[in-house]
């Protein structure tokens, strides 16, 4: 982390541009969450294709026609995961670590990744969208719901940020 | 005239490649920031770093203010961007969750993926929190179908429920935004470390956010709801095939626009 990082607003007012871009051409914005849906339902599709038939969640993905990895968010992600990857390459950020705070252990940092990773996939199907697809998607063209979300998770990380100050303090 | 997949530009199999491009620029830029690094991101919960907090912003503000003036210009018709349907109650607690595992697990979904590729250990292990999460929902869903369904509105935008018109929304947004930076730069120059912080000219901060209250000033003037409704009155083809005459990189501009262009993709994230 010797590398100081970029200044935030430039970063807002590119991302903003992207954003932009996106709703230009596609008439949407961008989200991530949806991918590890359809990677699980996917999951499922494979072991037991059976269960996620009619009436299923998962079934909104599976269609006979396609796989259900063949969706443009997907691609985003995967994109996403290329963007970042060159960024930190240029920069020599790419490091294996364990981020967290110097009174932590590995292992129970993992597992509350684990568990917060649980608590954001779960998330993330209940409000239809994440911080990217509906905070930042919903927000920027006005969406009432998506502001509501926003303002929420604020709410909800703010409320119990002490509880977990070890873990990055 | 935009959005140019509504239109029928291109199709799928190109949409996706459009995806890939949108979706390198959000990692780059995401990584820039810092946001693969759990540490930078939670920082705004302790109070020492704002850095989400003003990347979200100025990119709420940015698109928001892009998107109603494309819409003033005849550049994009917002009628046919997909508007997030609101469901209160589910995206209420959906938020709340969302924000504790936020503070617990260190990212969210993309930056996730951004801490992933930049070889951090947890955030691997937050995706595969993020897909059991999702099972654990979709299998739960027969249970939750009831509350997921609860508080819909439809596709309601601030100024639907407030009543008032998205000119003056953006414009308060503006000044919102503004007033935010002002408050956390403030906090941060008292619980933050200056070594760590990105500098920034007095004289450029104050200028820019000059410039985005005179922008919001201006669109809460000019009403971009009055001129969009005038325009889908005055003969809505027409308006179409000037906005496609006047775009140069026009791929497939031989091929009429077709109105009725549907996508049947399921559009929630």
């Amino acid at each position: 982390m010797n590398v100081r990082y970029a200044n935030p607003y430039v970063i807002g007012v590119l991302l903003g541009f992207i954003l932009l871009f996106s709703f230009y051409t596609m008439g949407r914005g961008v989200g991530s969450s949806e991918t590890f849906s359809r990677i699980a339902a996917a999951g499922v599709d494979l072991k037991a294709p059976q269960h996620a038939e009619e009436g299923h969640y998962f079934s909104k993905y599976l269609s006979k026609k396609r796989s259900p990895l063949m969706a443009w968010l997907v691609f985003l992600t995967l994109g996403a995961g290329l963007g970042g990857l060159f960024s930190a390459f240029i920069s020599h950020r790419i490091k294996g670590e364990v981020v967290r705070g110097p009174l932590m252990g590995v292992s129970s940092r993992l597992w509350l990744a684990l568990l917060g990773g649980i608590l954001s996939g779960f998330a993330a199907r209940l409000a239809r969208g994440c911080t990217s697809g509906q905070a930042l998607t919903g927000a920027s063209e006005l969406a009432f719901g998506s502001w509501v979300f926003m303002f929420s998770i604020f709410a909800g990380a703010y409320a119990t940020a002490y509880f977990f100050r070890k873990e990055w303090l | 005239m935009g959005p140019l997949y509504k239109f029928g530009w291109f199709d799928f199999a190109y949409s996706l490649q459009i995806a890939g491009l949108i979706g390198f620029l959000f990692g780059f830029v995401l990584e820039r920031a810092g946001f693969g690094d759990a540490r930078k991101l939670t920082a705004i919960f302790y109070l020492r770093d704002f850095a989400v907090l003003k990347v979200m912003f100025t990119a709420i503000v940015v698109c928001m203010i892009g998107l109603l003036y494309f819409s003033v210009f005849g550049w994009i018709d917002l009628s046919r961007v997909y508007i997030l349907p609101t469901y209160i109650w589910p995206q209420t607690v959906g938020g709340l969750v969302m924000g504790v595992g936020f503070v617990m697990g260190g990212y969210c979904p993309t930056t996730s993926v951004v801490a992933t590729v930049s070889a951090k250990l947890d955030g691997l292990v937050f995706i595969v929190g993020m897909i059991l999460g999702s099972f654990i929902f979709a299998e739960l869903f027969p249970l939750l179908k009831g509350f997921y369904e609860a508080g819909s509105m439809g596709a309601v935008r601030l100024s639907d429920v407030l009543k008032i018109n998205a000119g003056l929304i953006a414009l308060f947004v503006c000044l919102m935004a503004v007033g935010a930076y002002w408050v956390v730069e403030k906090v941060e120059q008292r619980f933050g470390d200056r070594g760590t912080l990105p500098g920034g000219s007095r004289k450029i901060k104050g200028a820019a956010a000059a410039l985005l209250i005179v922008l919001g000033l201006i669109l809460a003037i000019v009403n971009p709801d009055r001129i969009a409704a005038k325009r889908a009155t005055a003969s809505p083809v027409e308006a179409v095939k000037k906005g496609e005459a006047t775009e140069p990189i026009a791929p497939k501009a031989e091929k009429p626009a077709s109105i009725h262009f549907k996508i049947v993709e399921d559009e929630g994230c």
